[in-house]
């Protein structure tokens, strides 16, 4: 349908086509989180037109409990009237949002429901027994406590129990000769779960020059290629999942011992002079939502931020993803110091660790294989990930990456992503945060 | 899918009567809206109306898909959720999210049937249609969508080629000559229509300082002078797109000249002049019209308790999300101008008959007025507010010529119980009348000490042409007489004949201003950044209507199509005070270069500041005096150059006496 293709050519206006629209592009800022919410995020293009200077033009606002004195600062103006409108009325123009603020909690959800994550924070301290999360069941309840997961659980499950191959079975009713009844015989022996309802219509839309394609069930089994739900599913992507009221389930809090959940997240980036400004942005569309994502699955989540070329240094988050500097590249100097800094701050028995390096797979040479390996080793952690960033395909000396996957993979905590171009990032995300839930 | 549609149906056949009666209710209240189709829309098609702009099919192009995009991802981590969306077509139609809670879908449909009242009846809205023409919007783009479709599907034509053509144009899609209805604003305005639209500003009593920023007064003078000096310029064009379709060529790269244009190109220059043309009526008005809509929406549901019982806590929190978000907000700021209009209206209506009663005048009005006693006498009748099935018998007291009571309804009412749920719906043994009764604004507990409030001028003025003024002996006699409805009618003519900047102008006052904390800001060129300058009603009013004057931008026309006699274009900025955006604006011209295929030229004033000057001003905390300075920006194709610009076309372009300054001279010291 249209929309679609709207969104499409809007993806790639100012990338891949309409280079002279590439000026007027904005990016949500993927950093700039409080402490309490988070920015989703969103590309924004806006034509020129004809307008005020900002600067020149001055504005209305509105005091919040008060009206400020004159000759007081205000820091940028705040949107406008007729922004953030909830009906979006015709012709209302582009709000001057460029990122929505959210709770990362929320966003945890999000993210668990969309990728289907079960990650479960792991207690490390027992705090007192309180009124616990809701996890417990019930068939009713308030709309906010429905249990998404199952629903979408049961309804999977459903579709799986439902699905068939279409396609197969249509080529069966152009078996020479078969008749629906035949077909619906067949299929039962198959176990293909088809309804006979079903056959009956598919065959009226059989055209009649196909039909005796083939001689007989035998050939046609012989020469079509079956696929299976997985198969289909990956291919067709979960479109219609069959959700039923009776599966709804509510979730009522029970009495728990709480724990509190403790993480740190060490985050490690090479900032060397062969991270370009794409490399850059990649490490930061993956590492920030996936900050977002645990600040919002633990109750206490703390950061630390390492950068590195042939030295390591701990920096703000502030300055993390602008750092570049010139020299070479070793990443061992980053692991070094994480290990120190965790040893010191953030004790095993009390912390959940999570670390996530980032760069090009570029390494001086034997460094991964001689320092970086044993210290991933020694480093106890639910999870270790790299995240290797290379718009534009592989260097000849990038193995980083193939060496810790080769030489790791065994461990269960550690995963190696890759991200090429932003539409990886999800991919990527999916695969880390994924490791983690299996172990 | 076939589930979806069931609950659809179900969700259809439970909001039959709401949509019924809301309906009814409005009309009830004096509204005369265009008759609503319905629709029951689930989320992802709520969010692709939105993207479309209220419409389902609109001609491709990217900019729904970013809209989509953000809707998309708004809807999917629940920052904020859309109930609703109306469009401006007779019949017009709403979509209704189907996951609604009841009393959502009930606030939403009365909500939609104030919109559809303001757009059949706004004169705004009448400049789109011609006089007499059923509007039909939702056809019209459709249309458009098939033909640019075909356009972008042609073998002959670069689909990409489209596409930038369509941006070029977009990014001139306010320079229209709104104010002019759709069918002549092409040609030149002509003497007498000018003479005409001055008549109509009249007797729409609003301040001179609109007129001039909104109808442009002063260049339409300056006009008449200049056409005496038989001036070598014609006279500026507002409605640039339409100059562009006449006149407009193209750029062949071949043939090394302009060209005519495609008949594509001024196909789809034609749809996107008439669709701009169309959406402006909504984006002038958007205050008023969402105000109105917040207005009667709270009135039928919560004053006439539309909402069931059970369901008005859910509805109150829905009203206060709506109302309560912050910043300059459009529903609050209408609603509570419409509010104070009525309660004006009201206390006019209520002063004018006090006046009339003997010994009774504006000098010792607020002494000799009881204001405890008007405000028991203005209470209504307790028959027509204590409208209930068992009360029915009171109605049928006052008498069968009561104006107040619908005797039709009553008599069913009180034949068949069943046939008219007067307990449910009260108001259907009213009338008008006795609706604006029960409803009268000044005996409402927030509008309490309203009519003592009233200024001795008002009265005095009030009382200047009073002939009949000793036509009460007492003051019962005088408030018996008081016509209920003079709120309510004031507010329909308001709604009629306004936009958002003549509405703010007339009606925003320093009270509101106070109560919401409004402020005015400006950037300060000693400190580097933006400062409250103000919080004077005048000043924010000035901001105000600088913000919604000609949707906020600022006023561009076309001085000369054959500049310098080699066919370059010549736009002139016509300068309030307030600088252009240079580099958007030259960002436009390159796109303009596309619809003229010669060079073009913009004229505007810049504000420069001496270094000197500037340092001076930090030391010393104090704002650096500007230098304006004409400039003529020429792009030609593939570069700018900017020119100081000749002085007879600076005048012609520079405003006297328009002011939005609003920072006081000595304000940082």
């Amino acid at each position: 349908m249209g929309l679609r293709e709207d969104v499409e050519r809007f993806r790639e206006v100012g990338e891949e086509r309409r280079e002279d629209l590439k000026e007027f592009i904005s990016y949500g800022d993927l950093g700039g989180s409080g402490p309490n919410s988070i920015n989703i995020p969103i590309k924004i293009v806006d034509l020129p037109e004809f307008a005020y200077d900002r600067r020149d033009m001055g504005g209305v606002g509105q005091g919040q409990g008060g009206t400020p004195d004159v000759g007081q600062p205000i820091g940028q103006p705040r949107p406008q009237p007729g922004d953030g409108d909830e009906e979006g009325e015709p012709g209302e123009e582009g709000a001057e949002h460029e990122y929505y603020q959210m709770d990362p909690e929320e966003f945890a959800q999000e993210l668990d429901e969309e990728l289907g994550l079960e990650l479960e924070p792991k207690g490390k301290e027992v705090i007192e027994e309180i009124e616990g999360d809701f996890t417990d069941v019930t068939r009713t309840g308030p709309n906010s406590t429905l249990d998404f997961q199952k629903l979408f659980k049961a309804g999977l499950k459903r579709k799986l129990a439902m699905d068939f191959d279409e396609d197969y079975v249509r080529e069966a009713l152009k078996v020479d000769g078969a008749t629906a009844d035949d077909v619906f015989r067949w299929a039962r022996e198959e176990n293909i779960l088809v309804s006979r309802a079903w056959i009956e219509d598919a065959a009226k839309d059989v055209p009649e020059s196909e039909k005796g394609a083939w001689e007989s069930f035998e050939e046609m089994m012989e020469n079509v290629e079956r696929t299976t739900t997985i198969q289909r599913i990956r291919r067709d992507g979960l479109r219609d999942i069959p959700f039923r009221r009776e599966d709804e389930r509510y979730r009522h809090p029970e009495v728990i011992e709480e724990k509190q959940k403790n993480v740190v997240v060490v985050n490690i980036r090479d900032v060397s002079g062969s991270m370009r400004e794409k490399k850059r942005e990649l490490v930061e569309r993956t590492f920030t939502p996936l900050d977002w994502y645990l600040t919002g699955k633990y109750d206490n989540a703390e950061f630390v931020y390492i950068a590195h070329d042939a030295e390591a240094w701990r920096v703000e988050r502030e300055q993390f993803f602008g750092i570049r500097s010139g020299g070479g590249t070793k990443i061992s100097s980053a692991y070094k110091l994480a290990k120190e800094i965790l040893e010191e701050e953030y004790p095993w028995s009390e912390w959940n660790r999570y670390v996530f390096a980032a760069g090009d797979s570029e390494n001086s040479s034997n460094d991964t294989k001689e320092n970086v390996i044993p210290l991933m080793r020694e480093i106890p952690a639910n999870l270790h990930a790299y995240v290797e960033t290379q718009p534009g395909g592989n260097a000849i000396n990038a193995t980083h990456a193939e060496e810790v996957e080769s030489s790791l993979s065994d461990e269960g905590n550690v995963v190696v992503a890759y991200v090429k171009q932003p539409e990886d990032v999800v991919d990527a995300i999916y695969r880390i945060l994924s490791t983690e839930d299996a172990s | 899918m076939r589930d979806d549609r069931i609950d659809a149906r179900k969700e259809a056949a439970r909001l039959e009567e709401p949509v019924r009666e809301a309906g009814a209710l409005a009309r009830k209240l004096g509204l005369k809206p265009y008759p609503v189709n319905y629709w029951i829309v689930d989320h992802d098609e709520m969010n692709q109306l939105i993207a479309y702009g209220g419409f389902q099919t609109r001609y491709p192009h990217w900019r729904w898909g970013m809209t989509y995009d953000r809707q998309r991802k708004q809807d999917q981590f629940g920052m904020g959720k859309a109930f609703e969306i109306v469009n401006n077509d007779n019949p017009s139609h709403a979509f209704l999210q189907e996951s609604n809670s009841l009393s959502d879908q009930k606030a939403v449909i009365t909500h939609v049937e104030a919109h559809a009242d303001f757009f059949a009846n706004n004169e705004w809205f009448g400049m789109f249609a011609d006089d007499g023409d059923a509007l039909a919007a939702a056809a019209m783009l459709e249309q458009h969508a098939e033909a640019i479709g075909r356009y972008m599907d042609d073998p002959e034509i670069d689909r990409g080629e489209v596409e930038a053509f369509i941006d070029a144009v977009l990014c001139l899609e306010d320079t229209i000559d709104q104010h002019r209805a759709f069918v002549n604003a092409g040609s030149p305005r002509e003497r007498e229509e000018r003479e005409d639209l001055r008549k109509r500003l009249e007797q729409l009593n609003i301040s001179e300082d609109v007129r001039r920023q909104v109808f442009d007064e002063e260049w339409l003078d300056r006009l008449e002078a200049a056409e005496k000096e038989a001036a070598e310029l014609e006279e500026p064009r507002k409605d640039v797109l339409a100059f562009l379709r006449e006149h407009g060529m193209r750029y062949d790269d071949e043939k090394d000249r302009a060209v005519e244009m495609e008949p594509w190109q001024k196909d789809v220059l034609d749809m996107l002049r008439e669709e701009a043309y169309y959406f402006a009526a909504q984006k002038m008005t958007k205050v008023m019209n969402e105000g109105w809509a917040a207005y009667w929406e709270s009135m039928m549901m919560s004053e006439e308790r539309f909402a069931g019982t059970d369901e008005f806590i859910t509805y109150a929190d829905h009203q206060a999300r709506v109302l309560g978000s912050p910043g300059l907000n459009p529903y609050k700021l209408g609603k509570d101008l419409w509010e104070y209009i009525e309660n004006t209206a009201n206390r006019r209506e209520v002063a004018d008959k006090l006046l009339r009663v003997t010994g009774v005048s504006w000098r010792n009005f607020h002494e000799v007025v009881d204001f405890d006693e008007v405000q028991e006498l203005l209470r209504a009748d307790p028959a027509i507010d204590g409208v209930r099935s068992d009360a029915l018998e009171e109605l049928l007291a006052l008498g069968e010529d009561d104006p107040r009571v619908d005797h039709e309804a009553l008599d069913r009412a009180l034949t068949d119980p069943d046939a008219v749920d007067v307990d449910r719906y009260p108001w259907k043994v009213l009338t008008y009348e006795g609706l604006a009764e029960r409803h009268f604004s000044l005996v409402k507990p927030q509008n309490r000490g309203f009519l003592g409030r009233i200024r001795r001028s008002e009265l005095e003025q009030l009382a200047r042409y009073m002939f009949d003024d000793e036509r009460y002996d007492t003051v019962e006699e005088a408030i018996a007489d008081v016509n209920y409805a003079a709120g309510w009618d004031r507010m329909r003519e308001v709604r009629e004949s306004h936009n958002d900047v003549t509405f703010l102008d007339a009606f925003l006052t320093q009270e509101f201003v106070t109560e919401n904390h409004y402020f005015t800001y400006e950037y300060t060129r000693a400190s580097g950044d933006f400062r409250v300058t103000s919080s004077e009603y005048e000043d924010v009013k000035k901001k105000l209507l600088l913000r919604f004057t000609n949707f906020g931008k600022p006023t561009i026309a076309v001085y000369d199509g054959n500049y310098d006699n080699r066919g370059e274009l010549l736009l002139g900025h016509q300068y309030n005070g307030v600088m252009l955006d240079v580099q958007q604006a030259k960002g436009v011209l390159e796109r303009l270069y596309d619809l003229w295929g010669r060079p073009v030229n913009l004229m505007t004033i810049v504000k420069e500041y001496d270094d000197h000057d500037l340092e001076i001003a930090r030391r010393r905390n104090r704002e650096p005096e500007p230098i304006e300075v004409g400039k003529r920006i020429r792009y030609d194709g593939t570069s700018f150059e900017t020119h100081e610009l000749e002085a007879d076309l600076e005048e012609r372009i520079a405003a006297s006496d328009v002011d939005y300054d609003t920072k006081p001279d000595d304000w940082l010291a």
